[in-house]
């Protein structure tokens, strides 16, 4: 009976404790809209956390898929949603920076139509090669490139065709770089032999485990946890980096109370044991959540890296 | 080499009541949103995955293969019954499947797509399990350059669906190049013809297109021909033979030949990534035509055009999963999905997949064997169903289709803009079919443009712009070689033939 009072008395303190910190409580479902088509990776972690948050916090929270333009579709209708917090997006930051900073003039919205909630992770950028390649780091590589007419190097996004061509403008290595519609086809380029280096992230990993595959460069502006003896561009003497992020913002004009209770149930969600464990298996990075003001600042920093990218 | 006991063991998990009861729940569902216009097993697919993260792997794979499976058949369904695809890889099945149905024979069709879908699927299946680490090698040599060409000899072969005006033939296929290149161009990124909307970045979303093509254009001819009265959607004979209603082993076995070739084509083009079911269906289809005693019969109701297509763009699907489960590599938009599961279970397709997960890959193998079987048996005992429903008005019919590729078109693209894009093509398909421009011509042109556009400029970037380098490329090189003597022979040996047979016949 006394047991029973007790955890009575700890339930209810508990409780209290809880409604103390989360004062402020949507007044219906909540909308997390991902930029992108369900099945991909910013889908199936948006789900996770989602699935995480509404249990740990009791509210509703719907996912919806907005894919279009990497993200700027579903942006351009979260910039005039009403800030009530109980509308959300999630998407990767890199298509949105290229964007503005290649036609923000055009474009509906600006870095501060939102406000900055969470990043959920950074994927893991690599320059690859096959192992029996005559060369181990971009040094050689850009040698290699010089020696036989230019190398054929595979990408799947902007940022990394524009590090690939600062790298090129800085040493001359005349590369001539493949576009493919993702990095597994990059890869799968890279196997076949139809290019002598590669972008990847993350599929490489088994192949670098079963020796086909090696490591050039972290692409990123740190080095990888698996790689750890790999180099980044940035240590091998290109002042270049691609950092894509995956984040979450609501439109601006977010009540401070809001703001602070989505932040801090995101929080929790991203680095709870379930989101973790599918962010470790489907990018095979730890979660990192670099709160509102560091996920502002990172934006607002990655606008000066991308610009750098352009060459503006 | 694997361990026998581990392939026994791997299969003795798939063989347990609880995969079974996900197999069929998988194929039941598939079945089901492959015959709804607009939703297909893409979609299902994406929408499960996130739910069987709480499910055991083996459980959760085995589940989402049922639903492509059953996705591939059920998209026959309504292209046969009512002449609009639930999927756009079920196109060629509407050329002969409904005229079949038209006769009074939609069970007959319905029973040809389901065995010839099986049959093809196990085919694949078979040729994954056997021999998909040396074909996975096989495939790795089709770069860029042999891509490009393999496109150009899908297009010639298509040629032969052109049909009586080369003119309006290539207008067709101009058409769907030209709407292929809107979006962001696969070079540069900059966008194209895209009027302020950033929905159309990653060009006209697919289904729309092929949706409001395919099905909302045949809903409104046939709302736009209903005069008055009321009759049912496709009339069955209340006394019919049994002949009419059943495939028999001779009619089976006739179509051996066509569902083997279809087999093989759709299992070639699924182990090299990128090209797609659609295609494969298309290519098997004008193939089969041509090597046919009687290609003046296909598009009237000929029973081998449906088990050519169905044959063909089922055995993708198995196919699809050599580059997958050997290199990790997604050869379609399914098999992506499929990887997506595979992750966030925690497993990494690749190299060291079979030496990693060895039991779960034989598992795996025995869900496709348990998923194909199921499909014979949901997909027999569900035709009577299908077969109910078009008994029914077929203003109620077409009106309630409608609905459904509204609701499924918004769902699948995520909002109002591809339900209006649809609309747009639907109208242009209307107008393209009251005018004689073949639709099938611009849907293929359409889905392989972007490909096709994407591996050009691929080839140019590695041939250094320099078109006859490619004497370097022998594999590139005989696809091109084959693609001139296909395009003669199908766009203007055959067409020249069957004049000469029009005018013989009108001499007569």
């Amino acid at each position: 009976m006394k047991l029973k009072t007790l955890f009575a008395g700890v339930t209810a303190s508990l409780l209290m404790i809880f409604t103390a910190q989360a004062d402020w409580a949507p007044s219906g479902p909540i909308t997390l809209q991902i930029g992108f088509d369900a099945g991909g990776e910013t889908d199936t972690l948006g789900r996770v956390i989602a699935g995480e948050m509404e249990k740990q916090t009791g509210w509703d929270i719907v996912v919806e898929n907005k894919p279009g333009g990497g993200g700027i579709a579903m942006f351009t209708g979260l910039a005039v949603a009403k800030p009530d917090g109980q509308t959300l997006g999630m998407g990767v930051n890199m298509p949105i920076l290229v964007n503005l900073v290649l036609r923000g003039d055009k474009l509906p919205f600006k870095l501060d139509s939102f406000d900055y909630l969470a990043t959920v992770a950074r994927a893991q950028v690599a320059i690859v090669a096959k192992s029996d390649a005559p060369f181990d780091d971009l040094a050689g590589l850009v040698e290699y490139s010089k020696a036989n007419g230019g190398a054929l190097v595979a990408f799947d996004a902007k940022p990394q065709e524009l590090l690939m061509k600062y790298v090129d403008a800085e040493a001359g290595a005349g590369f001539k770089l493949i576009s493919t519609k993702s990095s597994a086809e990059a890869l799968q380029n890279l196997l076949g032999g139809h290019v002598v280096a590669s972008f990847a992230a993350g599929a490489h990993i088994p192949y670098i485990e079963s020796g086909d595959v090696k490591m050039i460069a972290s692409a990123n502006a740190t080095r990888h946890g698996y790689a750890a003896e790999t180099p980044t561009v940035v240590e091998q003497g290109y002042e270049i980096y691609v950092d894509p992020y995956f984040f979450i913002a609501a439109p601006a004009g977010l009540p401070s109370d809001a703001k602070a209770a989505l932040a801090a149930a995101l929080h929790k969600a991203i680095t709870s044991n379930v989101a973790k464990k599918a962010i470790v298996n489907s990018l095979k990075t730890d979660p990192s959540d670099l709160g509102p003001d560091g996920t502002q600042k990172m934006l607002v920093d990655g606008v000066g890296n991308v610009k750098k990218l352009f060459g503006k | 080499m694997i361990d026998v006991s581990i392939i026994l063991a791997g299969l003795g998990d798939a063989f347990s009541l609880t995969n079974l009861l996900f197999v069929v729940a998988g194929v039941a569902m598939g079945q089901f949103v492959g015959a709804l216009p607009g939703t297909g097993p893409v979609m299902a697919m994406a929408v499960a995955i996130p739910f069987t993260f709480v499910l055991d792997p083996l459980a959760a794979i085995a589940f989402l293969v049922g639903v492509n499976k059953g996705g591939l058949f059920g998209g026959a369904i309504p292209a046969i019954l009512i002449n609009t695809p639930g999927t756009p890889d079920a196109a060629a099945t509407a050329l002969d499947g409904h005229p079949l149905a038209r006769k009074g024979k939609p069970v007959k069709a319905m029973k040809m797509a389901l065995f010839s879908s099986v049959t093809g699927d196990t085919f694949s299946d078979i040729v994954l399990i056997t021999i998909s680490a040396p074909l996975a090698v096989v495939a790795l040599k089709m770069g860029p350059v042999e891509t490009c060409a393999l496109m150009i000899f899908a297009f010639s072969i298509i040629a032969g669906l052109i049909g009586d005006s080369l003119i309006k033939g290539l207008i067709a296929a101009v058409l769907g190049l030209f709407f292929a290149m809107v979006g962001l161009d696969p070079e540069h990124g900059t966008p194209r013809l895209y009027f302020g909307y950033f929905e159309l970045f990653d060009g006209l979303p697919l289904t729309a297109v092929a949706i409001g093509m395919l099905a909302v254009a045949e809903i409104f001819r046939r709302l736009a021909n209903i005069a008055g009265r009321i009759k049912p959607t496709i009339s069955i004979p209340e006394k019919q033979e049994k002949k009419d209603k059943n495939v028999s082993w001779a009619e089976y076995w006739s179509c051996r030949y066509t569902m083997l070739r279809g087999a093989v084509i759709g299992t070639l083009l699924g182990a090299i990534p990128g090209i797609g079911s659609t295609a494969a269906a298309f290519m098997s289809y004008a193939s089969t035509k041509q090597a046919s005693k009687e290609p003046e019969t296909f598009g009237k109701g000929n029973i081998q055009g449906v088990a050519a297509t169905e044959s063909a763009n089922s055995a993708v699907m198995g196919a699809n999963l050599i580059p997958l489960l050997a290199l990790g590599i997604p050869g379609s938009i399914g098999a992506a999905l499929l990887i997506s599961a595979f992750k966030i279970h925690g497993i990494q397709p690749g190299p060291l997949l079979f030496e990693q997960q060895g039991r779960l890959i034989y598992g795996l193998f025995g869900a496709m064997m348990m998923a194909n079987l199921m499909n014979l048996l949901i997909g027999q005992a569900s035709l009577r169903l299908w077969t109910k429903i078009i008994s029914a008005p077929e203003s109620l019919v077409f009106s309630s289709a409608l609905i459904l590729c509204i609701t499924g078109v918004y769902v699948s693209t995520g909002g109002i803009f591809g339900v209006a894009v649809m609309l747009v093509f639907a109208v242009m398909g209307y107008l393209m079919n009251l005018f004689g421009y073949s639709v099938v011509i611009f849907i293929i042109a359409f889905f392989l443009g972007d490909k096709f556009e994407l591996s050009l400029s691929q080839t140019l970037v590695i041939l250094d712009g320099d078109l006859l380098a490619v004497i370097h490329y022998p594999v590139a090189l005989a696809l091109l070689m084959l693609a001139l003597v296909s395009t003669w022979w199908l766009g203007i040996h055959a067409p020249r033939k069957s004049r000469r047979q029009t005018r013989d016949s009108s001499l007569d």
